[in-house]
This record gives structure tokens, sequence and C-alpha cells, in this order.
């Protein structure tokens, strides 16, 4: 494993509460590792799984989404169960495709949970970089 | 000449490798801790006055006054304390530990921890003599060999090898276990100090290694379950040895007669005592098991059940954990009243006869204070095993 | 035709700047695909900064805008009006956090400065997938719903209703009040809580504008902020409104001589018959009957003496819930608070030893037209002469709530004066810290120390029961470094505020975020305090936290003057994040239609596709997420702008 590896990470988050969350994280100077970049949407219901194959593709060594807490706190009603229901697919599909699915973390994060937040993204950094950089063909140039 | 700065700072590195043990940074002076301790009108530091002591910089005062020493682990304040502090399991064990390196602990204590590193046990006896309760019990007790199998490995630990009285009390469980048809064995010689009192003294490196070697030692057995008799024991099996890896189910024997209650109720005669119960610190309040007891309690017919006021969670240590039975004469210079005499007097005012226990630790003290306190003759303290042996009926 | 960029980089002072290389992003940016002009500024948020957008719009023909500065949160609106104001539609701007998400979250100056390019690379490659959005505008309601009729609610509808607007005030309670309405005086001043309560509740039934809901609950809200369209359900309380002339005649005649039950408003130290008022002056003034413990609803044969004795004929055993439908266009969650329930914290012995009271049981029990029409007495009937009061029960600890709850200790002294004054007792107040930060409060605290009260600072480990009914407590006097007893005839329990136990079902049907203990949570901490995350929904009073009364009328106020202001406006833009359907690529299957949670897309049965009112569609986005043929599009985060974002931030 090569030792400067700095995983890439992809945090695809809903608006009402993940995003809510980071930015509580942000006032409260709350800090955790630069390797993740925070992607919206409005809801997780909006998130394809087209988007986590996509970003492995784009060179992300680990995808994070995370939504409202089920049962009631979607803005949409149920757009979590929506997403989490894909999710179970996805992570079935990446490991046939051979990607290790603990690349692909499913949380539920609320708005007034940074530090909770910060805990997901620090522990996630530290299992991508022991799992090294995604080695799969999926990469453009078969990296 | 202590160095005040050193030591103040070996605190605060100890106190970082608990977990939480930075709490103590959090304590907000409130006082429930000295308000709610056995000793706190005799101490010279409540644990609030210790911490006060870390923030003007001289824990060299309180090493050396007798405030790490009258403690006896009850865990009251610690459930009490609206900072979370982890008082009995941290703050005062490394105090204990400060205080063993810096100042002097009572001679009472160094013996008992020199007796348990060589011999194995408190008592500095031979092992060997951890099966005497077995002898007169009317059927074999099985002792384990390598290579057998049996369903609970039964933890006698030292009170109940080595005490007289603790011993009565494990002769009248594995009569119970008897008659129930339970698969029991003991480790016999084999059996060492579980070490939770070690733990609370400080002395941390002791523990560790009687853990990893009873840990080791039990890999050479085959058990479903351990049941002790002892909470003490029990809290050391249950809630420190897997840091060790160690990952076998432990209950209270509370909790298995709790469990075969229907079959019990079968062969039960109605005594006529007035009984209260005193919740064991490390069973109840530690460990959360307040009912098993009860219902056992309960379903011996005749009996009038009382409670004292100060039950479960509040209940009134019999202030012989944490070391306190070893160095009861150093105690006997600070306290007047000591909590056993305090408890049992508490006991008697609630009408009762007979003050039931299930740790041999409350047994021997509380027999000690009803002497001291001239209840002899109108309480006296059985174990719930004891109870229900007697309810079974004679010639058991 | 290529977009033209223009890309923002914000200082916000030192708080990006100080941590990210604005210069080296700045210069990073500029040579990304399309971007024509790349700047740096110390606010952008500022007149100058967005002057600088509009200049810029017009003198290099930008087409897309990317401002990487805090949060769309805080600032999107801002900019989206400036692009607007260079002529530009809104939406073809993208924010890019880099302070909350960079600057402020990151500890390496190096790293900071690489994320930022990164993030700000996404936002470029998105913003290219930008399309015009356009919004309508809807009217809006200008009816008000306030949710708790306590002195929150009641001083919020009085402002809206003094301004013409009209407002439905719901309260679950049979009446108003709330728990300002239990106690009896008031800290600093002392003044009497119900001669400061009574006449705005007055003027609360008197005022035409507003509707009165009482032991009624909010069942449903649908609609969007403007036009929420609310559903009420009023319980029956079997005595009809409409007839009762408040004789009270009722209560006296009832079959049940003397009171039984236990009264929720006494908070348990009192007791009611079936049919009851909270308070001889309670508003609205007509009684509710309890079916629970009316016999009529127990076993169905009662003489009904009551019904007898009523001069109107206003009880009416068959009363329904009813149904009640309104319109408002904005709304006030003011639903008030309870008290920590003391038995949970076993050491005081509430619940099981005599003589140990709560704050909130003292305040009915000096209350004069409380059950001991304001004598204080023990369980026996006696006067106390030693009496102490503890402070922190339930509060500033991790085992139940860690906050401090602001109030107790004026509370304390309060009592302490009052008990003094009244029974001559000697008074001991236990405990941590003296928290008297108010207007006039610190002064109160010195006057109350003068009157002779006794201060010990320790909490008060246990209480246990002494001889001949007393009670012994024991403590650490911290101060004095020795533990302590005391003997005393009472126990009074300072105990802290928390939400009501249920708080869950409640915000689910306001749809307001809650922080873990159960607050209702404001948009932001300091300059949004009484705003709530939800379009048109404020909130106001001790629901939101702890506060006293001063502080419950002034959010109040605030919340009504931020209601105003929503209905006020008039219009409200609608969601821009609707979803289009594109119809010769729709194949009918349906699937989007069965995962909309708001009925917004229908099937055409003509043309086989499916049809969208973008007055349903919240802008979700599920639809987009499972349409097979890719017919779907959400206005702002279609397929290309998420992919292009995507990309963005990992590679270049």
């Amino acid at each position: 494993m090569n030792d400067n590896f700095e995983p890439k990470i992809v945090a695809i988050f809903c608006y009402w509460c993940t995003t809510q969350a980071a930015e509580l994280a942000g006032t409260s100077r709350m800090t955790y590792a630069p390797n993740v970049k925070i992607v919206k949407t409005m809801c997780t219901g909006r998130v394809d799984p087209q988007f986590i194959l996509w970003a492995f593709r784009n060179g992300a060594d680990g995808v994070i989404v995370s939504g409202c807490h089920p049962p009631s706190d979607c803005h949409y009603e149920d757009g979590n169960f929506k997403w989490f229901r894909k999710y179970v697919l996805l992570s079935k599909t990446l490991e046939q495709a051979g990607i290790d699915p603990k690349r692909l973390r499913q949380e539920w994060i609320s708005a007034s949970e940074a530090d909770k937040l910060k805990k997901v993204i620090t522990e996630f950094t530290e299992e991508i970089r022991a799992l090294g950089p995604l080695k799969h063909p999926i990469r453009e140039g078969g990296d | 000449m202590i160095n005040s700065r050193e030591i103040l700072e070996s605190f605060e590195g100890r106190m970082r490798e608990f977990i939480d043990g930075e709490n103590f940074k959090k304590c907000i002076q409130c006082g429930i801790c000295g308000g709610s301790c056995p000793f706190g009108f005799y101490t010279d530091f409540t644990p609030r006055k210790i911490i006060t002591a870390t923030r003007a910089e001289i824990v060299n005062e309180v090493i050396e006054s007798n405030a790490p020493w009258l403690c006896t682990s009850c865990n009251l304040c610690t459930s009490r304390c609206p900072s979370k502090i982890p008082i009995t399991d941290a703050l005062i064990p490394v105090l204990r530990e400060l205080a063993m390196n810096y100042s002097h602990p009572p001679d009472e204590l160094g013996q008992a921890l020199t007796n348990i590193h060589r011999m194995g046990n408190s008592f500095g006896e031979s092992n060997k003599k951890r099966t005497k309760w077995s002898e007169g019990i009317g059927f074999p007790v099985k002792v384990l060999k390598k290579g057998e199998h049996v369903e609970y490995l039964f933890i006698v630990d030292d009170f109940g090898s080595f005490d007289l009285r603790g011993q009565e009390i494990t002769k009248a469980i594995a009569k119970l276990f008897r008659i129930l048809g339970i698969d029991f064995g003991i480790l016999g010689e084999k059996e060492k100090s579980i070490g939770d009192h070690v733990r609370l003294a400080g002395e941390f490196g002791l523990f560790e290694e009687i853990a990893k070697s009873n840990i080791n030692e039990l890999k050479n057995y085959s058990f479903e379950k351990i049941i002790t008799m002892d909470p003490h024991a029990f809290n050391s099996l249950k809630n420190e040895y897997p840091k060790f890896n160690f990952s076998k189910d432990v209950i209270h024997y509370t909790q298995l007669i709790d469990e075969r209650l229907n079959d019990i109720k079968k062969i039960l005669h109605p005594l006529n005592y007035t009984v209260t119960y005193h919740d064991p610190c490390y069973l109840g309040r530690k460990n959360g098991i307040y009912d098993a007891p009860r219902r056992i309690i309960e379903s011996i017919p005749g009996i009038k059940f009382v409670e004292m006021y100060r039950n479960r969670e509040n209940s009134f240590c019999c202030g012989g954990g944490g070391g306190g039975i070893w160095y009861d004469s150093y105690i006997k210079k600070y306290v007047k009243v000591r909590p056993a005499e305090e408890r049992v007097l508490e006991a008697s005012k609630t009408g009762a006869n007979v003050l039931l226990v299930t740790c041999p630790i409350d047994a021997i003290m509380f027999e000690d204070a009803i002497k001291v306190t001239g209840l002899e003759g109108k309480l006296k303290v059985m174990d719930i095993s004891e109870l229900l042996l007697e309810s079974i009926g004679k010639g058991v | 035709m290529e977009n033209r960029i223009g890309v923002y980089i914000c200082h916000c002072g030192t708080n990006i700047a100080g941590k990210v290389d604005v210069e080296k992003v700045r210069e990073y940016a500029s040579h990304l695909k399309n971007v024509v002009i790349a700047r740096t500024y110390m606010f952008m948020c500022s007149e100058p900064g967005q002057e600088m957008i509009i200049k810029d719009i017009k003198e290099y023909g930008l087409n897309r805008i990317v401002v990487a500065a805090c949060t769309e949160t805080l600032h999107g609106h801002t900019f989206r009006e400036a692009a607007k104001k260079g002529g530009l539609n809104p939406y073809l701007v993208q924010m890019v956090s880099i302070r909350e998400f960079d600057s402020w979250v990151t500890e390496n100056k190096e790293e900071a400065t690489e994320k930022a390019k990164s993030l700000i690379r996404a936002g470029v490659y998105r913003v290219n997938y930008h399309r015009p959005v356009e919004t309508t505008t809807y009217p809006v309601n200008s009816n008000v719903l306030i949710v708790g009729a306590g002195i929150a609610g009641i001083t919020a509808a009085l402002v809206l209703a003094d301004a013409g607007k009209h407002v439905y005030l719901v309260e679950r309670q049979g009446f108003i009040g709330g728990n300002m309405a239990k106690f009896d005086k008031t800290f600093p001043t002392l003044d009497c809580a119900s001669c400061i309560l009574t006449p705005k509740m007055s003027a609360v039934k008197n005022n035409p504008n507003i509707t009165l809901y009482t032991y009624s609950d909010v069942e449903k809200i649908d609609g969007f902020v403007g036009n929420f369209d609310v559903t009420i359900n009023r319980r029956p309380r079997y005595v009809r409104e409409d007839l009762c002339i408040g004789c009270l005649s009722c209560i006296e005649n009832c079959v049940y001589k003397e009171p039984k039950f236990i009264s929720e408003f006494d908070e348990g130290i009192g007791k009611r018959k079936p049919v009851y008022v909270s308070f001889p002056q309670a508003i609205p003034l007509v009684p509710v009957i309890d079916p629970e413990t009316c016999i009529q609803f127990r076993t169905g044969k009662c003489v009904q003496t009551c019904l007898k004795g009523c001069p109107t004929k206003a009880i009416d055993f068959s009363m329904k819930e009813e149904k009640v439908n309104v319109k408002v266009g904005a709304i006030i969650a003011a639903t008030g608070f309870k008290v920590f329930d003391a038995s949970r914290d076993s050491k005081y012995g509430y619940g099981k030893l005599p003589n140990v009271f709560t704050t909130i049981q003292m305040e009915r029990m000096l209350n004069s037209a409380g059950p001991t029409g304001g004598e204080i007495r023990l369980q026996d009937g006696s006067v106390p002469k030693e009496v102490a009061i503890i402070n922190c029960v339930g509060s500033r600890n991790e085992n139940f709530n860690a906050y401090c709850s602001r109030v107790c200790c004026m509370i304390g002294l309060k009592h302490a004066h009052m008990i003094k004054d009244r029974i001559g007792a000697d008074v001991t107040i236990f405990y941590t810290d003296i928290r008297a930060n108010g207007k006039g409060y610190e002064e109160f605290y010195r006057k109350i120390m003068l009157e002779g009260v006794n201060f010990v600072r320790g909490e008060v480990a246990s209480i246990i029961p002494s001889e001949n009914n007393r009670l012994t407590i024991i403590f650490e006097d911290t101060l004095l470094s020795r533990v302590r007893k005391k003997e005393v005839d009472m126990v009074i329990l300072n105990v802290g505020l928390e939400p009501h136990d249920d708080w869950e079902d409640v915000r689910k049907v306001l749809n307001l975020t809650c922080t873990k203990e159960g607050w209702l949570m404001e948009k932001h901490p300091k300059l949004a305090p009484v705003t709530s995350l939800s379009d048109g929904r404020f909130i106001a009073g001790a629901a939101q936290f702890p506060k006293d009364i001063p502080d419950t009328v002034a959010q109040a106020e605030a919340a009504a003057a931020e209601a105003m202001s929503l209905v006020d406006r008039g219009v409200v833009e609608s969601e821009p994040n609707v979803i289009s359907i594109d119809e010769n690529k729709c194949s009918g299957c349906k699937m989007c239609i069965s995962v909309c949670p708001f009925n917004a897309i229908t099937y055409n049965e003509e043309k086989n596709i499916a049809e969208v009112n973008i007055g349903l569609c919240k802008g979700c986005g599920a639809c987009n997420a499972v349409c097979p043929s890719g017919a779907i599009s959400q206005n702002n985060y279609t397929d290309d702008e998420l992919f292009a974002e995507i990309m963005g931030v990992l590679r270049e």
C-alpha cells in the first residue's frame, strides 16, 4: 500500500438534515479530514446509483451517502426509504462487480448531529485509507 | 519531599488512560459525591475536594491524607455524578496507586495484595484449601479437570472459599444447585483471586496480570457459563475481563435461581420471618440486578418482606468493598460509626428480624456490626440461598 | 456557444482567507474552461461585492456565476438577487461553500487551499449545466395559525390581531394561559402572574380577529408557505361553548360532593371533579367534562345533576369530535414546556417521602386561587418551620438533562422570599451556582440574602425520613468542605424544564426540526432565533429553550413580526426545484407516479404519459431518480449538473 495515499471521498448529503449538520460542524469549527468533498441534493431520494458508480469511475475511493433519520425525519416524507432500498441493491451490485461494498457508506445524520458527522467522516477516511486506492476496470484508463 | 507538580502530572496522565477519565475536568463542585459517601463525614478529602486539590496543585496533600483509604468503592458517588466522572473505577484507584508509590497505604492492604500475588488469594492460605467447604456437604462436588465438560463453572472467589461464614454460604448455594439438578463444577485449587479488589485498590498492573493468568487458565476447561456467588467477582468477570479478550457469559447465582423459580416454588414451605434485603453495591447499583433477588424472596410463602428506605440504587454500602474489609482497624481510627453498623440499625428499624444478603462480604460485615450494635438476637443475617434452603426443609 | 463564467471568491475577512490561499485559488479558477473572469473580494455579500458581480455580468457578458463563500443557506438568496439585478436568471448562479465546508473545518492550510480548488472546480463544471429556472409567485394568505396559548402564543396572537391579521389560536388544554397561569408571583418584581396575564387572556377572548380553539389539537398541515391548509381537531368538552354562561353551577351540582380526582393543573397537589375549570378566572370560562372520571361516561347511568342545574342546558353528553379546516399563510409554534419529573431522580424521595414538593407544586400552593387557598402547609395540615429548597434538580446533570434550565435559580429565590414572608419559616437554598443574570435579578438575589434566607453551596445528596415525619437532608457544604446533615419539615425541589412528553409527535405534525432533547430548532442560533428551518413556520417561547417571561414575550413579539413580514409581503416564490417531464421521452411506465409522496404527478390516459402539477411538486427529486427513460429532470438538480459536480470534486 502506498504510504502517501490520500483517499478521495465524495459525500452526497441531503440538504435538510446532513448538509445542515455539516454547516453546523463548520460553525462549531469542528475539524475533519479534507478528503471528503460534499455534493448536495435536496433529498437522498434523488440519489441515483449511477452517481455512486460515476464517482468511483472518476477517482473516488469511497462514497458516503447520508440523509434524514427514518422513519419520519425526511422533509419529503419517505425519500430516505427510497434511497435506502436502492442502497441495499447497490451494495450487492458493487460486491458482484468486484468493488468492496465497504467503500460505500450509508448514514443517517440529522441537522443537530454535527459531532456524528465529524466522527463518520474521520472514521470512513481512515477505513478507506486502510483499504487502499480503488483498483478496478471501472476507472478510466484501467487505473 | 514529594514533588507536587510531578504527582499532578502523573494523576492527569493516568486519568486520561480511562474511558471518560478526563471528565474530572468537568467537575462543577456540586458536592453530591461527598454528600453521598458513606465516609463523607470522616474523610479529609471528598472526591469533589480531591478535584479541587488538583486545581490547586496539591495532590500530594491528598495522597498523604486518609482520603484514598476511606472509600468502599460503593459507586454511589459515581452513579450520581452530574458530570459522569468515573470516581470509583478511575479517580480513587489512581489516587491509591499514587499513594502506594509516594506515601504509605494501610499495612493490611499491603499484606492482602502480597498474599494475592504470592498465594493466589488474599487470605495467605494455600489454594488447596479452596475445596474445604465441600467436605461433609453430603454429595461430591465436581472439581473440573481438563477435557471434562460442565454446564456451569462455579467461581467462588476468596471470601466464599476461605472465610468460615463465607463457606457456609457457599455450601448453601451448592446444595441448592444440587436440588435443582444443576450441572456445575469448581476449579478447586486451580482457582485464584478474580481480583476486583486489586483493581479498586489501584494495583492496575497486578490486576492485569491476575486477569490474564485467570483467562489463560480458564481456556483449559470446557463449560457454557460461569456462575458466581461473589458480586465483586461477578463484576470483574463481566465488565473488566472482556477488556483482555474474555468472552464467556457470567451470571450471579440469584439470576439462575430466578430463572428456575417455578421449579423451586413447588418445594418451598412457609417460613415465619420478617425480612429485609440489602442490595449489594456490585450486584445492584453497579450491575443493575435488583429484581431477581426480590422475586426469589417474594416467592417464599409466609415471609413478610419490608424494604429499607435506602434500597436499590440508593442502597447504603456495608463498608467492606474496595479493600475496606481488609483494613477495618485503619478505618476505625477515623470513623465513629462504621457503615455496616449504620446499616444494620437501619435494617432493624424496618421491623425485620432477618437481614438478607447476596454477597459474602455483606454477611461478614453485617454480622460483626450486629454484635457491636447490640442487635444480637434481634436481627440475623442470612444469605438468600440459606433462606431458601430453610424453606425447602430439614435434612437438607 | 460557449458559456462565460465569472468566479468570485470571498475572503470573508480572515474566516476564509486566513486558512485558504484565496489568490492561488483565484489563479487556478481563472484557467478553468469557460471561466472568463475570476476575482477575490473581502466580503462578497456586501454591497460592493454584489455590485462587482452585477458590473461584471454586463462588462464581460457573463452568463454563469460561481460564488465561493459561506453557504447557500446563508447567502444563496443574496447572490441570486445580485445576478437578477445584473440581468441574469437567478438560477444561473452556483454557490460553493469554502467556509463551512472547508476553511472552518480543515486544519492544514495547504489542504484547505487544495480542497477549495476542488470544490470551486466542481462548481464551475456544474454551473455549465444550469438552465434558467422561472418561478412564479403565489399570493400569501394573511391568516396566521398559532399553536399553543400560553404567554407566548397569547402575546403573538394579540400583536398580529391588532395589526389586522386574523389569528387561529389553538390550545390543547381546556383553558388558555399555559404554565404562567399556574404561577403565583413572577420574579423579580413579584407581580402577581394572574394580574398581568388575565387582561391579556381577556383581550384574546374579545378580539374579533382571534378565533380561539381550546381543547383542540392541530391534526394535519398540508400545503406550503403562504398557503397552509390546516386541519384542527376540536375534542368534545361536553359543554356547549355557545350556550354556557360561565356560572359554574354544574361543578357545584356534580354528584361528587367533594373533588376526588388528581387535578393536572394543580400539578398533583389538588383535586378536581370530573367537571372542572382550571381556575375560576379561566378563559374560556366553560367547564370541561373528563370522560375518564365522569360517572355518566363510565357507567351510562348518572342522575346528571350538572345538566339539571344548568340554567341554559349547555351540557351535552353527545358532543363529538369536530374537525375544522382553516387556511393560513404562516404558523407560529409556541408549545411551551413541562417540568422535570423528579421521581426519576430517586435520591430525593419525590413521590415516596411526605412533604417533598416541586417548585411548580409550590406555585400552586402559594397561589391564592390554588388548592390550599394560598396557605403553605405540610401534608398533615401543619405549618412548616424549616424549609429546604434544592436547586438543579434534573438540570446540569448528564444523567438527566445536561443543560441549565435558566429560570430555576430565580424561582428558588422567589419562593424563599414568599415562604419567609408568609409563614416566617427558616429557609435554606442549596445551590451549586446562583444564576441571576437578568435585569434586576442580581439585586433581587441580594435582597433575598438580606431577608435572612440561608444559602449553602452544595447539592443535596440524599433525603431520608427521620423522626416525627421530618426529613433529614445530607449534603456536602462545599465552601466549608464539610459533609453535614440538616433536619427540615419541607423540601422543595427546584426542577428544571423539559419539552413536553409528546414533542416527537407534535413536531411531525408541525414539520419542525428539534434538537435531540426535543427543543424546537431555530434556523440560526444568533441571527434567526425565531425562524424555524421550515419555510413559513416560526417558533417562540420556552418551546425553543427554557427562558423567563420577559424573553418569552420578546420572542413571541419577534415571531409575530416575522409572521407579519411574511404575510404582508403578499407573495411567496414558488418552489424552484420542481421537476419537468419531457413528453417525448416519457414511456408511460408510471414509476414516477408511484414514488411521488405529494401526488403531484398524474397519468394522462390520452397521451399515455405522466404529467406534473408543479403547484404540488415540492422538489424532492425522487421521480428523477427512478425514471428509466430519463424523461424527468429536476430543476437545479439534473443528472448532468450532478454528474458534473461529482466529477469536478474528484478530478479535472
